[in-house]
């Protein structure tokens, strides 16, 4: 199912969460949609999935507007939440099972759908005990399955594999891969950048509301400056001539993040050299040094000006 | 036909995600026995303590305190018990649960109506032995004017519900919300007839106590019990206040949710 974002903004008060916000995601895509916290991820999510109503503009799921037919969106859309959102009286099972009944799971294929995904995400175990009681990677484990069960046409997963240990980490991707070869279209909320390069056919970069950028992830590391990225990390950064480095032949933009320095560059084996020795020269010692093809992060860097956090 | 046929099979449809979310509030409500025992032992105390006192100590020629009161303390437990739901809405809105529940394919007045469904299901579960030990006391066997009793009750139940849902989305602060829904129970419940005659009561308390639903719901319970008769005066304003907080929850929702919100 195609999803159309059309000048979306959404206020709330004085707060510009979202400002005309212009997308498509193509059916049976896995959009990657990145951004630091507070970028506006969440609130586009919940306009899409019309738990808010847009400001301006509006989303149109699979032909249908947000605005005009919300309950005919929501049958088509599943979430599953950065924040475990579910009953914490319940047991696992019940809160799957009441999950796959309110969204609509044929009552045929309920019972063994639940108990499918709870035997492959290791919940079949616990499925008796109450939520409250369970680990956080448990409980995301949780509210992971509530999509994998509901098998939406639009799935969204807000940061699927946050709190998970490495190997269901590596099982959530393969599930979600499934869902894709399936034809859904999935968003994928995520902080991590190998997540989303892994994943995600397109990813969208957002920063305080807005895009800003789109593509592959291929093409959007192609498009950081230079290609190659040189990171330094020197003994003292407040005592480095920043301009003197700009000067530097093949060197295209840089940055300084947490006492790093990054440098944008072209023909990194042949800057490498220069830089250390322009740094030599200003009486800088170099703890590391690498050089290294640019990834979605530095995209992001180059982007956004600052790095991501979980 | 095949319109109405699917209109059917969609009207069945939404029947079903309505009943599964008022089960969600019964299992909610199954899972914590301790507050049926808890309230229940208030309410046995209240009867066997306070209202036999109360009843030696009032003493009116052909007036039977001690069934006035009991049947006044089940209407004071579904009326707290209703309010509940306002606790548990506020609660899954400061948590982020209640966008859970608003992206569920679901009409936002199908689920304000699921919500004080099930909210009000929950108060007559409740209350329901209760009830019934009042009845057994006090001998109320007719199966048509118990039937009636509890649409009265689930009515009113239904009214609470809504109202308490209205302000937990409307109210933004713990401290205020808290405030809020005391003197909403302080208003219906104090100062109603539902533990007191009118009569009784001191001239402020007595001027307000009419327009309460909880004085409306327990006045034709006892009328319907105690006479077999139904004060329609009462049903028509019950029946209004439960409109009047439905139509008020519903547009709350649309508003003020669909509107956003944001800490």
């Amino acid at each position: 199912m195609t999803i159309i974002f059309q000048n979306l903004t959404k206020n709330f008060k004085n707060v510009v969460a979202v400002r005309d916000f212009n997308l498509t995601i193509e059916d049976g895509e896995i959009m990657g949609l990145l951004g630091p916290n507070g970028a506006g991820k969440t609130t586009l999510i919940l306009t899409m999935a019309t738990v808010y109503h847009p400001s301006r503009g509006t989303v149109l799921v699979n032909g249908s507007d947000v605005k005009r037919a919300p309950t005919l969106v929501r049958s088509m859309i599943g979430i599953a939440f950065q924040d475990p959102r579910f009953d914490r009286l319940l047991s696992v099972h019940e809160v799957l099972d009441w999950h796959a009944k309110i969204t609509g799971v044929a009552k045929g294929v309920r019972a063994s759908r639940v108990e499918d995904v709870m035997r492959r995400l290791g919940l079949w175990e616990v499925r008796k005990r109450r939520t409250w009681a369970l680990s956080g990677g448990m409980k995301k484990r949780v509210e992971d399955s509530k999509v994998f069960i509901q098998r939406p046409p639009v799935a969204v997963f807000d940061e699927p594999t946050a709190y998970l240990d490495l190997q269901t980490r590596l099982l959530v991707w393969d599930m979600i891969k499934e869902m894709k070869e399936e034809g859904r279209t999935i968003i994928l909320a995520t902080n991590m950048m190998d997540e989303a390069e892994k994943l995600s056919d397109r990813v969208t970069i957002m920063n305080l509301g807005r895009l800003v950028a789109l593509g592959t992830p291929s093409q959007l590391r192609h498009n950081v400056k230079g290609g190659e990225v040189i990171e330094v990390k020197p003994s003292d950064s407040f005592k480095i001539d920043l301009e003197a480095l700009r000067m530097l032949p093949n060197v295209e933009d840089m940055s300084v993040s947490d006492g790093t320095l990054k440098l944008f560059v072209t023909e990194g084996r042949k800057a490498l050299p220069i830089i250390l020795e322009k740094l030599s020269e200003q009486g800088i010692g170099v703890e590391s040094i690498y050089l290294k093809e640019a990834s979605l992060e530095d995209v992001f860097l180059q982007y956004a000006g600052s790095k991501l956090t979980s | 036909m095949a319109t109405t046929a699917q209109n059917l099979l969609q009207d069945k449809a939404i029947h079903r995600l309505l009943v599964t979310l008022v089960a969600r509030d019964l299992r909610v409500l199954v899972k914590a026995p301790w507050i049926i025992v808890s309230r229940g032992l208030a309410f046995v105390v209240q009867i066997f303590v306070f209202a036999v006192l109360m009843s030696r100590l009032v003493d009116v020629p052909g007036f039977d305190f001690f069934t006035y009161y009991a049947l006044g303390t089940v209407l004071v437990t579904v009326a707290s018990v209703a309010f509940l739901t306002g606790y548990d809405v506020y609660e899954e809105n400061e948590t982020g649960m209640l966008d859970y529940l608003l992206s569920l394919p679901l009409s936002r007045r199908g689920y304000v109506m699921a919500r004080s469904v099930g909210g009000a299901l929950r108060s007559l579960v409740y209350v329901t032995p209760l009830f019934a030990i009042v009845a057994f006391l006090r001998g109320f066997f007719n199966p048509i004017d118990i039937a009636v009793s509890y649409v009265m009750i689930f009515l009113l139940a239904t009214g609470i519900t809504g109202l308490s849902i209205s302000v937990a989305l409307s109210v933004r602060n713990q401290d205020r919300f808290d405030v809020s829904l005391a003197l909403l129970e302080l208003f219906f419940i104090r100062f109603s007839t539902a533990l007191y005659p009118q009569a009784f009561m001191p001239l402020a308390a007595g001027m307000i106590a009419p327009f309460s639903p909880v004085t409306m719901t327990s006045d034709a319970v006892r009328a319907i019990l105690g006479h077999g008769t139904i004060d329609l005066l009462g049903v028509a304003g019950l029946l209004a206040f439960v409109i009047s907080m439905l139509a008020l929850g519903a547009a709350i929702y649309l508003r003020k949710i669909e509107g956003g919100y944001f800490d």
